[in-house]
This record gives structure tokens, sequence and C-alpha cells, in this order.
């Protein structure tokens, strides 16, 4: 009986004496002003129970984040020379891929987690689940579908880097005093606006020591983001108001230039 | 500096687009055309997604027409009747041209198709423009100028319907003006155009109106057409672009005021030599863009 609740000591303790590190976020509600070329979001985090995160340089500890935007529809088409000019081929849609992905590592992903575990939590944007089905299924047959569809999923992935909705950085995570760390992470102005999960992890020898979690918001604030709210809400208003201001704005330039 | 634009959804330099549109007011000026035929492909060429460069022009030659609007209503010289026709022939046509543009837009082609029906469009005009100044460049100013007939076209005599149209002074069917009107409401909604590099010459040679009205009443068609194009590309595709459309009309005026003093110094034939060469400069420069194997491959459009 006194083994067991030794036992059961020891049990609840144990995580608490593990590795681990919580992380905080300055504010879980990021507003992106469309008017500047996009935002910093800055995590704070407290790795315990390690010995040795030196208070300089955080020695041997390695810090991934994963900040995955809000699950978006996307359509991709390949460009085909059709006689002399070249135009899109058929669309292959891209289901409910992250519209977001950003990971921040203070080295090489490569360097700090081993493969299965990159694979296993997705660890950059290669490692993600991307379905890209083509729309119209009926021509192709299966294997050839299929291999297009990797081939489709590969190029989706590529493009979102070359447009900065998905990359992979070295940098941004900076050790602090003691056990405390920050993560600045840009935020590009193409950023969607939902709801993000932020996942940070702890390596140590590439052996996982700990993760967690947090949520965020992110919204666009500005006239900009009124514009396109209301042209998608109230389309026919916002066009009557589009021709309203135009004419308006014409006149005004036609007072201006009046020949006095 | 740079400027989100909320429905082409890309940053870009305000200063840049002011400027292009002074480029295009300032062509505009110089040769009395609308611009809109070379504000749109500039667009493409900017970087702004070619749906959204067409719809944002319509609203674009909205405010820029105002100014001659005024002017010819002061003036007097809108054949109000004739204008009516136009409109009610290019409402028709911008609606046929939205669910044309749609079409296209589905089928994830409206690139192609803007490129493909600009490419088609500016090298006729361009050409025919081309020949026709460097002829009268040519030709010896002794020499006697072919007449104009002004016999009146005869399938046109034929219409039913004719009626008085007094301001113009001429005595036709409305069907012509209607269906002249519908091709240009066509284009307009597709190309994101005023129409009136089409308009004008069809007025003059086919319905054979008199010079003073005809500037004046294509305008009255342009600002209506291009109007309601605004709020069926706004209300069909949401890509009229407001903040992209006063950027240019504000390069726009600034550069149409010094464009027009900048034409009264050259000769007509010379200034439609000009244009023409810029006009097939475009269109080249749209041909090469589609006949050149694209730098990525790859078009991905996503909707949150």
């Amino acid at each position: 009986m006194r083994l067991i609740a030794i036992l059961w000591v020891w049990f609840m303790l144990a995580p608490a004496q593990a590795a681990d590190l919580s992380i905080a976020l300055t504010d879980d509600r990021v507003e992106v002003d469309t008017g500047f070329s996009g935002a910093r979001l800055t995590l704070f985090g407290a790795i315990s129970g390690v010995e040795t995160p030196s208070a300089d340089d955080g020695a041997g500890v390695d810090i991934i984040s994963v900040i995955r935007g809000p699950a978006t529809q996307f359509q991709i088409r390949q460009l085909e020379k059709r006689g002399p000019i070249w135009m899109p081929g058929n669309t292959h849609a891209i289901k409910d891929a992250p519209g977001l992905y950003l990971t921040n590592a203070n080295r090489p992903i490569t360097d700090i987690a081993p493969l299965p575990d990159q694979a296993a939590y997705h660890l950059g944007a290669d490692f993600l689940t991307i379905n890209a089905a083509q729309d119209d299924v009926e021509a192709a047959d299966e294997a050839q579908t299929d291999a297009h569809a990797e081939l489709f999923a590969k190029a989706f992935v590529s493009e979102a880097e070359d447009t900065g909705l998905y990359r992979d950085r070295v940098g941004g995570v900076e050790f602090k005093k003691g056990a405390l760390f920050t993560i600045n992470v840009d935020l590009p102005a193409n950023t969607p606006v939902g709801d993000y999960s932020v996942v940070v992890y702890l390596y140590q020898d590439g052996i996982l020591l700990g993760r967690d979690e947090a949520e965020l918001v992110v919204n666009k604030v500005g006239i900009e983001r009124r514009i396109f709210d209301l042209a998608h809400d109230q389309p026919v208003t916002y066009g009557i108001l589009c021709v309203v201001i135009s004419l308006f704005a014409g006149w005004i330039a036609a007072l201006a230039f009046r020949k006095s | 500096m740079l400027i989100y634009l909320p429905i082409a959804e890309i940053p870009v330099d305000p200063f840049v687009v002011i400027f292009m549109g002074a480029v295009v007011g300032f062509l505009s000026g110089m040769f009395g055309v609308g611009g809109g035929f070379l504000m749109t492909p500039l667009l493409i060429f900017y970087g702004i997604p070619p749906a959204v460069a067409v719809g944002t022009e319509a609203s674009q030659i909205v405010a820029s027409s105002v100014s001659g609007v005024l002017a010819h209503l002061k003036r007097q010289t809108v054949d109000f009747m004739m204008g009516g026709f136009l409109v009610a022939g290019g409402s028709v046509g911008a609606v046929v041209g939205i669910f044309i543009f749609r079409y296209f837009r589905a089928m994830g082609q409206i690139e192609t198709f803007i490129s493909l029906a600009y490419i088609i469009f500016l090298g006729l005009i361009g050409a025919l423009m081309m020949v026709e100044s460097v002829r009268a460049l040519l030709r010896s100013p002794d020499a006697p100028r072919p007449r104009r007939k002004h016999r009146s076209v005869e399938w046109m005599a034929v219409m039913p319907f004719a009626m008085r149209f007094r301001r113009s002074q001429i005595y036709i069917s409305p069907i012509p003006p209607i269906i002249l009107g519908f091709l240009v409401g066509v284009l307009s909604a597709i190309m994101g155009v005023g129409g009136g590099f089409i308009m004008v010459p069809a007025m003059l040679y086919i319905l054979k109106m008199p010079t003073n009205v005809v500037i004046g009443t294509s305008l009255f068609q342009i600002i209506f057409v291009t109007a309601i194009a605004t709020v069926l590309h706004a209300a069909a595709n949401q890509t009229v672009d407001i903040v992209l459309a006063l950027l240019l009309l504000t390069g726009g005026v600034i550069g149409a005021q010094i464009g027009a003093r900048a034409g009264r110094r050259l000769k007509g034939e010379q200034l439609r030599a000009l244009l023409a060469l810029i006009v097939l400069g475009v269109c080249a420069r749209l041909l090469f863009g589609l006949v050149t194997p694209p730098a990525s491959p790859f078009i991905v459009v996503g909707a949150p």
C-alpha cells in the first residue's frame, strides 16, 4: 500500500520534473494592418526541467515553432502549350491546405529533429499532407491521377513558398536569460484572416523533450480591409458606390482643371 | 512606401501606379482617346490580375469621362436620342459581356481570354491606323484628298422603324445604333475599355453622323455603359478595385492636361502614326507574354 502511494506521488511529480516548455503570446489576437507589408508576432517561452539550458546561448537545446493558418481551398493549374500560346490546363483543387505555414527554428530543422519526427509533426512545408485532386477525374486513369496529384501537391507547396505563404526559416529564435526564449515571426502582407494554431517543440540532441500549443486569431484592420469586406459582402452596394465615387472624383478633377 | 490594394490583394507602390495613370493620361490627352485599351494591358504588365484590371478600368473610365461629358452637355453636342439607343444596346451588351467574362473566369481561362482579345483588337486597329496614317503622311499636300461619299449605306436604308434624329440631322432606323451599342457594350465589359475607338469611326462612317456630335454622343454612351459594367463587375466578379481606380485617376487627370498641350504641337497624321506604333507595341508585348515559356509553370489561386 505504501509502495503504491510512493509510486503514485512519483508518477504525479514526474511530468513536472521532466523537461518541458510552455509558451505564451503577447496577444492572442493579431491585427494585420494591410497598409503595411506585414506584421510581427512575438512568442514568449520558458524551458523547464532541462539541466543545461545555458544562460547565454541555450547550448544543447533546440526550438522549433510551427504556425499554421486556417484551412483554405486553393486551385492550381499547370500552364500548357497549346499551339503557339501557353494557357492554363485542368484545375486541381487543393482542399483544406493551411492558408499560411511558417516554421522558425534556431538552426536547420534537419539538424534538430530526426526524419520520422519531421514527417510526423510536419516540421516544414515539405512535410505537409497536401491533397490535390483533379476536378474532372473522369478523363484520366487512377494511377496517372495519383501521380498527377502528387506532382500538383509538390508544385503547390513550391508556389506557396514563392509567394511567402509557406516558409521555413532558420532564425527568429532568441534565447534570453535563464530558461526564457522568444520567437519573432514575420507575417507576410498576404496573411489570411482566421484561426491559427501555434506549436512549439523543444529538442535536445535529436530527442523531443516537450511541446506546447497556443491559438491565435488573425484579423485584418484598416480601410483596405473594410473595402474588401464591403466588396464581398454587399457587392451591388459596393459597385454602385464605386460608380458614385468615380463620378464625384471625375467631377472634382474637371473642376480642378477647368480652363480659367 | 507600399499600399495594399484591397481587391487586387497585392501591395503596390502608389507612386508607380499614379505615374502609370499619368503616362496613359498623357497619351489620351495627346491623342484624344480614352486610354482604356492602353491602361488595362499596362496594369496586367505591372502584375494586377487581368480580371481586376478590367473591372477597375471600367470604373476609372467613368471617372475620366465626366469632364468630357460635362463639356459636351454644355456645348449641346450630345444627341440624346441616338445616345439613348446606344445605351440601350450597350446595357444589354454589357450584361452579355459579363456573362462571357464569368464563363471564362469559371473555366480559369480569363487571363488568356483577355490577352487574346487585346492582341486581336490592338493588332487590327494598330495596323489599320498605321496604314491610314502612313498613306496620309506620304500623300503630297497638293494632291486632292479623296472625297467622302455622303450617300447613306444601302443596307441601312431598308431597315424598318426609320426615324429622325434631329441633333444629328439624319433619318435612319434605330436598329443599327442598338446593334452598334450592343457590340461596344460587350467589348466594354470584357476588355475594360470605353470603346470610343470603335464607336467614333462607326458613327462617322456607318451611321453618317456629323462630326460635331460624334464625340459628345460617344462619351454619353461610354459613361453610362462603363457605369453599368462597373456595377456588374463588382456584383458578379468582385473585381473592381476602387483604390486602384482612384490612384490611376489622380495620375490620369494630370497627365491628360500635359498631353493635351503636347498634342497641339503635332500634326494629326503624325499623332495617329505615333499612336499606331504604341498600340502595336502593346499588342506585341502581350503576344510575347503569351508565347514565351512562363517563369513558373503553375498558377495558384486561393480563397480563404
